[in-house]
Order: C-alpha cells, then structure tokens, then sequence
C-alpha cells in the first residue's frame, strides 16, 4: 500500500538511499525546504499554519538525525527493530563518505616509509657493505642502488620518504648524467637519499660529485 | 491506437482551450488523426481559438439524435486531420445535461474512430466536467504560475479523486456503506485521497486494495501555462513532486509553456497563433509536449543562451 506522508521515515522523507553522504543529506534537505517553506508558491494554499509547522518540524529533525553519524546509527539501528527496513543497511559499511579536497594522510604515509626504511636497515645487517662503499672516494649510482637493494627497499619507498620524484631518483641511481637535476637540487636530493638510507650526507654527496665529474 | 486526453485544470483563463488547440493542430501536423471536443458546454469557444466561424453543427445534432453516430458531427477545419465537435449550437441550458444524455456522449466520446482525441473542459468542479474529464485514463491539467491557479487546480485535483473513488464505488454497490464517513471526511478540505482508501481497507482490506488500484490506473500529466522568467523554474517539478507524495503518486510534470503577448494578440485577431509565429519559445514548448504525448521525444540539443 502507497504510504501517507506521515508515515515516511526519515529517509523517505528526504528522498534519499539508506546510504547517503552528507553531501547528498544537505542536498535534499535543502530541495525539500524550497518545496515546504511558509513562502512556497507550490504548497501555499495546501496546508493549514499548523500543518506546515509539523512537517517543517519533521524535516529538521531527519535533517538533524541523518547529518549526525551518532544520531543516525541510532536512527538505523531503530529502524531495522521496528522491522521497517531490513538490517542490510547497517551492515553496509560502505557508507559514502565525503572526499576530502586535501590528501592530509600523505604526512602519515611519508612517517610510516620512512619507519618502514629504519626497520628494514636494523633487520639487515649491512653495515659492512656500507662502510665499505664509503671508503671509496667515489661512490656511483649503482653502489646506492645495490647497498638500497639489499637492504631491501623499494625504490617507491625512498621516493614516499624523501618525495624525490622516481624518475630523478632512476637517474641517480643509473648516473644518467643527462637527466640528472641542476647541480644544487643534486646535492639536496643525494642528501637526502644518504639520510634515507642513514648514510654519513657529506661522504655521499662528495663521492657521487667526484664519480660523476670523472 | 487511440488515445484520449482531458485537459482541465480548475481556474478559468489558465489556457486550456488554447492548449487543446494547439495541442491538436500539432498532432494533426505530425500526421495523426485528430478530435478536439468542446465540452464546455454552455460557455463553448473552442472553434474561435481555430479562427473559425460558429460552426453549424455540433454536439446538439447528436443529442438530438439528428445523427446516427458523433463522427458524423466532427467537422472538418483549415487544418488537415484535425476535426472539431463543437457545442456551440446546444441549447443554452446545455450546462446542466441530463445524466442520461451525459453517459450517452461519454460512451460516443470513447468509441471515435480517431487517432488522438483531446477534450476541452471548462473550469470549475461540477459533476459534468469531473465526468468528462475522467472519460480519459489520461489527463492533463493546465495551471499557470499564479497561487490562485495553483489553489484551483489543487482543488480540481482532489475533487477528480474523490469522484473516481465514489462513482467506482457506486458501481460496485459499496456506496452506501462508507457514504458517511467519506462524505464526513470530504466535507472539511480533503487532504488526500489516501485517506478515503485507508477508509476502505479499514472496512474490508480486499476491497480496500482493488480501490487503490483502480486509482493507480489514472494517469496524470501537469503542463505550466504562461511561464515566465521571473518564476521559479522548479515550480512545475515541485508541484508534480507534492502532488504525488500529498494526493497519488500519479503525477507527472508535461513541461512549461512560455508566456508570450502575441498568443493573446492572435486570440484577439482570431488568428491560429501556431500558424502565425511559428518560430517562438511558446510554440517550441508545445512542440516538445507533443514530442512526449507521441513517444517520440528525444534530449532536446543544449544550445547555450545567447547574450
């Protein structure tokens, strides 16, 4: 049977799916209002004063129910006891969320790579291979590839630690002189590498200088 | 196939006859054979909005049974395949038809061997008008931006349900036994005819059902006459929208039709305004409405505004 405005819950009301975003909740709320606010031509002579204030009433609360997650578990959770709709909607975990414009979680990403690195060298005991290759006084693109190879590490990592950009990194590692950064972003980047990999910053960046202009 | 539409909608002045009108012209363009009944009996005028003259046979030669059936009064216009049933020629006292002579011309109105058949309805909620505007599955109610407008065709609305649910239940002899609760609850306004159905099924669950599916079977289609820019261009979409949640969900929104001074200008010259300014916004609308009417509309090309 065709349900009676009064019986709608809240999501009838709004006219959304049981899985709706806040986005999606402010839209129909704010839809709903223009059709049923004192000063709509389309419901104007419909509804007595104290009609319209019960419905009004009714759509601020299901807006104010289904804006707050808390509010709303409670509301869902009612829901499916009174039997109105099936238990699935709570079960449904993939409630649309809104998509933050910021990627904040990149910060958190960079901290974990970069634990993940410290782990990986304190896991693999090279100290050997490194204290040797920092003997020598030119240190090449592929001493850091191997001593970074076998500790383990993915290239990705190092570029999610230091934010060096892969291809630049590929570079140094392959000392592809052509596409190597301009001197000065050199040294900043080979800096970083060596505190990636918790090498000595100056040896490196004098090693790999040397090697190169040889 | 054949197909009936009622176009009524309350308020007088809101362009109902010259949706008809135009209406059937552009069916008729499309190649359909077409009707248009004037049933604003007593207050007739249909043929003007054509730029004819009064015509000189109408509905009375069928009442009077001076035709054997009412094709034979359908007169031809200046427009190919499109026929007219005029009442002008009725008596004067033609409002107020006797209820046999009423179902007679219902009965006739159904079994027209046309393609498309439109009536023209006058305003206001007598018994006559619900009538003939539930001759069709299919109506279409016309109502402009104004709140007196809106009010009527509320009105309309509510009182082409109310008379579907008690002639349906006089038919099937359950009249009398909710006749004083229904009309308890139709004499305040009444709010939906939801709660004349909840009524039955309170009564007999069964029954109760079959009602509301006899009320389902209606089909409703909303058209927003002498739109301008200055309205709120959701209005027609709300209207449908609190028609469907607060009345039957049956509703649905046919277009806007824009306002235009020349559409009054050519009543008043007595000239056919689609034939007149074929190129404007008002005949473009009613284009489109046709374009819906006969399954054959498509997205229409977005043309950005020109400044």
């Amino acid at each position: 049977m065709i349900k009676k405005f009064k019986d709608l819950n809240y999501y009838e009301l709004l006219k959304i799916p049981y899985n709706a975003s806040s986005f999606e909740i402010r839209q129909a709320y704010k839809h709903i209002l223009a059709i049923y606010e004192e000063s709509s031509l389309a419901t104007y002579s419909l509804f007595a004063e104290n009609e319209r204030k019960l419905i009004l009433s009714k759509i601020e609360n299901a807006f104010l129910t289904l804006i707050d997650d808390k509010k709303r578990k409670n509301y869902d959770n009612n829901l499916v006891s009174t039997g109105e709709v099936s238990d699935n909607i709570l079960t449904e975990k993939d409630k649309k969320k809104a998509i933050p414009i910021f990627q904040t979680s990149r910060a958190r990403a960079n901290n974990n790579s970069l634990a993940r690195i410290k782990k990986k060298i304190q896991e693999n005991k090279v100290a050997d291979l490194a204290t040797n290759m920092l003997k020598h006084d030119h240190i090449s693109g592929k001493d850091l590839r191997n001593l970074r190879e076998s500790l383990g590490i993915e290239l990705e990592e190092i570029f999610q630690a230091t934010k060096i950009s892969p291809t630049t990194l590929v570079a140094i590692e392959k000392d592809d002189v052509v596409n190597l950064p301009p001197k000065i972003y050199l040294i900043s980047f080979l800096k970083s590498y060596a505190e990636a990999l918790q090498l000595d910053p100056k040896q490196v960046v004098d090693g790999y200088i040397k090697n190169i202009a040889y | 196939m054949r197909r009936i539409y009622s176009i009524g909608g309350g308020k007088g002045g809101s362009g109902k006859s010259f949706i008809a009108a135009s209406l059937g012209i552009l069916l008729a363009k499309h190649g359909k054979r077409v009707v248009l009944v004037d049933l604003d009996l007593g207050a007739s005028n249909l043929h003007t909005l054509l730029g004819q003259r009064i015509p000189e046979k109408g509905l009375d030669v069928y009442i009077d049974k001076r035709a054997s059936s009412l094709e034979e009064v359908a007169l031809s216009t200046t427009i190919p395949n499109l026929y007219l049933i005029s009442s002008t020629k009725c008596s004067l006292e033609i409002a107020n038809i006797f209820y046999a002579q009423k179902l007679k011309i219902i009965n006739a109105i159904k079994n027209l061997p046309f393609d498309y058949i439109l009536l023209d309805l006058g305003p206001g909620t007598n018994f006559n008008t619900l009538d003939f505007f539930l001759i069709a599955p299919e109506g279409l109610f016309v109502t402009t931006p104004e709140p007196t407008a809106i009010e009527n065709t509320f009105i309309f609305m509510k009182s082409v349900y109310l008379r579907k649910l008690k002639l349906s239940l006089k038919e099937a002899n359950m009249w009398h036994i909710c006749q004083e609760e229904i009309t308890k609850l139709s004499r305040g306004a009444l709010k939906s005819p939801l709660d004349l159905i909840s009524i039955l099924v309170a009564r007999d669950p069964e029954k109760g059902r079959i009602f509301e599916d006899l009320l389902s079977d209606l089909e409703f289609r909303l058209i927003l006459n002498k739109f301008r820019g200055q309205v709120n261009e959701n209005l027609g979409e709300q209207l449908v929208e609190v028609c469907n949640r607060h009345l039957y969900p049956s509703f649905d929104f046919l277009g806007n039709i824009s306002y235009d001074n020349r559409v009054y200008e050519s009543i008043i010259a007595r000239n056919i305004f689609i034939a007149k300014y074929p190129y404007t916004k008002t005949v473009s609308d009613l284009q489109n409405m046709v374009r819906d009417l006969t399954g054959e509309k498509q997205e229409p090309v977005r043309v950005r505004a020109q400044r």
